[in-house]
């Protein structure tokens, strides 16, 4: 029993290092809640598609200068914040424009492409934050560069996008952005299935657009008391 | 229907001719021979099936040997999906004995509980006697599996009450009612059809079911007398109008989308006279929708003239519909345009009909030679082969994505999970509204019949709070 709990703490232990960040002078921790999703938009030689993820997941670690409240003063510069987010490749599915699901077989072609079998997430990683643009009235939201290493189906690349920061009160986050890649950058072939009309042939271009919510974690029941 | 009804159906002409392939058009402009648009699958995705699903069955009479034997075929569907047979269940051990061979490998129960028990099923298809269906259900239900409960839900509108309650309840789970037309995919082809107001206005349904069958089974032993031919008896059975009219007038309500008002039976063992079965071998059944629409049905076991089938009858022309294959007569006075010419047509006495056929691609689209379109085969899965493959799909999407919501957002947070999963899209499916509506129908129905009767269906008798 008692060699079952030690390990047990072990385990646990591990995860917590491996779940948060090197400790920091008042870090802040975030952690990713319902309500964000993540498209993929793409063209082909008949129509454009879209996929989306319903889920992102994954944690964000702040410095006291970041601005988590409305209208928070905040200088433009580098501000200390880390972040880690993933998302299941099996939740990216196609769908139509209106959001209704498109079609199984093409999330399977898809899935496949990504090496999904092999690399079951997309991971992205902030390596660094920079204020561009602070919030112009109390429910705008704040412009930042980011830097960090995006992961997708095996290969990292270095990517830089602008993102979008608005606090909604009580520590709570609404992270958007917007960023175009290639497919090839990532080793993925751009899928061409045959389908009784054809051949379709799916462009290398690609916008990923994201919407991702963060929030204070939860105090367990049990630790509330 | 008049066009109006249609737009408050929730379809409208222009709509449907907008969003329509031209094979769709092509219907609409007056009969040709119709393809549903089927996003035929890329030859490549047909390699690895997206889905992989334990689940089990339990129940195995004919039926549930039906679903076993679809089960098996899904890895082969036109859209394809991988299930494992886990567990099969029956108290019948020559039932288990019988079925064994169809599902290789699967564990052999006489107690549903194990099956219960065991993590690793997700999902549960409910096949057992009707009667016998709620402790089943509500038990998988409560273990925090996906159920599939065949239809009748139950053989009383208080016993469906409470499975479709602990369904409704259950946020987290899929519950499919057994109602499989609602998933087939030439039904769900002639939906919009139908709801656009292309048969005119709509005056009459009528469903059939004839076949020269005692309905009953072998049985060893006077014990097993009462197990096996639950159907003949008026106290564990719907008789014909539940067991197989629900279905029907399940379909002829979504159809108009409309449930019935009021309903006439009669019946009464005309041939099966040597047993001592006391549910009717004959009956008829008239359902009073609204709009002045009267659906008639018909079932007989001593007579299997002209078989199964259901027909709409509407004011430019009317469907009949038989298992996967559909077609449209027109009136002489009906809109009449060019296409039809191009369509299959099937010589029926007198009458042509138009064949509509939803096809498994979409070749018509890009047919070059228009005087002779290319024709596609018609769907070869049947409609419980869709019905059971969307409750698998829904099912796995459902485990899913709950799954990976925990994951990334964390267990507790429970409203969340449920918001969420209230918004995942369902690949059409009867639910346990619909399929509590069924037994309210067919148990009121069977008292109209057994009682020669008419019986007012109140609406609220339909609401499920």
């Amino acid at each position: 029993m008692k060699i079952r709990t030690l390990i047990a703490g072990t385990i646990a232990l591990s995860l917590l290092a491996t779940a948060s960040f090197p400790a920091a002078g008042q870090m802040i921790t975030l952690a990713a809640r319902s309500g964000s999703k993540m498209r993929i938009e793409g063209t082909s030689n008949i129509h454009d598609w879209q996929v989306e993820s319903p889920i992102i997941g994954g944690m964000m670690e702040v410095g006291p200068n970041f601005p988590l409240e409305p209208g928070q003063a905040a200088t433009p510069g580098k501000v200390e914040a880390k972040a880690e987010v993933f998302i299941q490749v099996r939740m990216l599915k196609s769908i139509e424009k209106d959001g209704k699901p498109y079609m199984d077989s093409m999330d399977a072609v898809m899935w496949e492409h990504m090496r999904e079998t092999e690399n079951k997430k997309i991971v992205y990683r902030l390596s660094e934050l920079t204020l561009k643009e602070a919030a112009k009235a109390k429910d705008a939201p704040y412009l930042f560069e980011a830097k960090g290493d995006l992961a997708v189906a095996g290969v990292t690349n270095k990517i830089t996008m602008t993102v979008s920061v608005l606090p909604l009160g009580e520590k709570k986050l609404k992270i958007t952005g917007t960023t175009s890649l290639k497919m090839t950058d990532f080793k993925i072939e751009p899928p061409s299935p045959k389908l009784a009309m054809g051949l379709i042939k799916t462009g290398d271009d690609v916008k990923l657009i994201f919407e991702w919510r963060l929030s204070p974690p939860r105090v367990p029941a049990a630790a509330a008391k | 229907m008049n066009e109006n009804e249609n737009d408050a159906l929730g379809y409208n002409r222009r709509d449907f001719l907008k969003g329509g392939s031209v094979a769709t058009l092509m219907t609409m402009l007056g009969g040709v021979e119709l393809f549903a648009q089927t996003n035929a699958a890329p030859a490549e995705a047909k390699k690895a099936p997206a889905v992989k699903i334990k689940v089990a069955v339990i129940g195995l009479g004919a039926w549930g040997r039906e679903i076993i034997n679809t089960l098996m075929r899904l890895p082969q569907a036109q859209d394809p999906i991988d299930v494992e047979i886990v567990a099969i269940c029956d108290t019948y051990p020559a039932s288990l004995k019988r079925t064994a061979s169809a599902a290789p490998g699967a564990v052999q129960t006489a107690d549903y509980k194990t099956i219960l028990d065991n993590k690793d099923i997700k999902a549960v298809i409910i096949a057992t006697p009707t009667y016998l269906h709620k402790e089943v259900a509500l038990a998988a239900i409560k273990a925090g599996k996906h159920v599939y409960c065949e239809a009748p839900l139950a053989g009383s509108i208080e016993d469906a009450r409470e499975i479709a309650l602990a369904a409704k309840a259950a946020k987290n789970l899929v519950f499919q009612a057994g109602l499989q037309m609602r998933s087939d995919k030439q039904r769900l082809f002639l939906l919009p059809f139908i709801r656009t107001g292309a048969l005119g206005k709509t005056v009459l349904a009528r469903a059939q079911w004839h076949k020269k069958t005692s309905w009953r089974s072998a049985s060893p032993s006077p014990e097993r007398e009462k197990a096996i031919n639950w159907r003949l008896s008026k106290e564990t059975s719907l008789g014909l109008i539940g067991e197989i009219g629900s279905y029907q007038i399940d379909q002829a309500g979504w159809f108009m989308k409309a449930l019935p008002k009021a309903v006439t039976g009669f019946g009464s063992v005309m041939f099966w006279k040597d047993d001592d079965r006391d549910v009717p071998d004959t009956v008829q059944a008239v359902l009073e929708f609204p709009h002045g629409v009267q659906m008639i049905c018909d079932y007989t076991l001593a007579n299997s003239f002209d078989g199964e089938y259901e027909m709409l009858y509407g004011s430019d022309a009317a469907i009949m519909m038989r298992e996967n294959k559909a077609w449209m007569f027109k009136e002489v006075d009906a809109p009449l345009l060019d296409w039809e010419v191009y369509a299959d047509k099937v010589k029926f006495y007198s009458d042509t009909g138009i064949a509509l056929v939803a096809g498994k691609s979409g070749k018509s689209d890009t047919a070059k030679d228009k005087s002779k379109p290319e024709q596609p085969d018609p769907f070869s899965d049947t409609p419980l082969s869709f019905a059971l493959n969307n409750f698998l799909r829904n099912a796995d999407e459902f485990s899913a994505k709950a799954e990976t919501f925990k994951t990334s957002y964390g267990a507790d947070d429970v409203d969340g999970l449920m918001d969420f999963l209230a918004k995942v899209l369902r690949r059409p499916a009867a639910g346990y509204l619909e399929g509590f509506q069924a037994v309210v129908t067919a148990v009121k129905a069977n008292e109209a019949i057994l009682g020669s009767k008419r019986i007012e269906l109140k609406p609220e008798w339909y609401e499920l709070s």
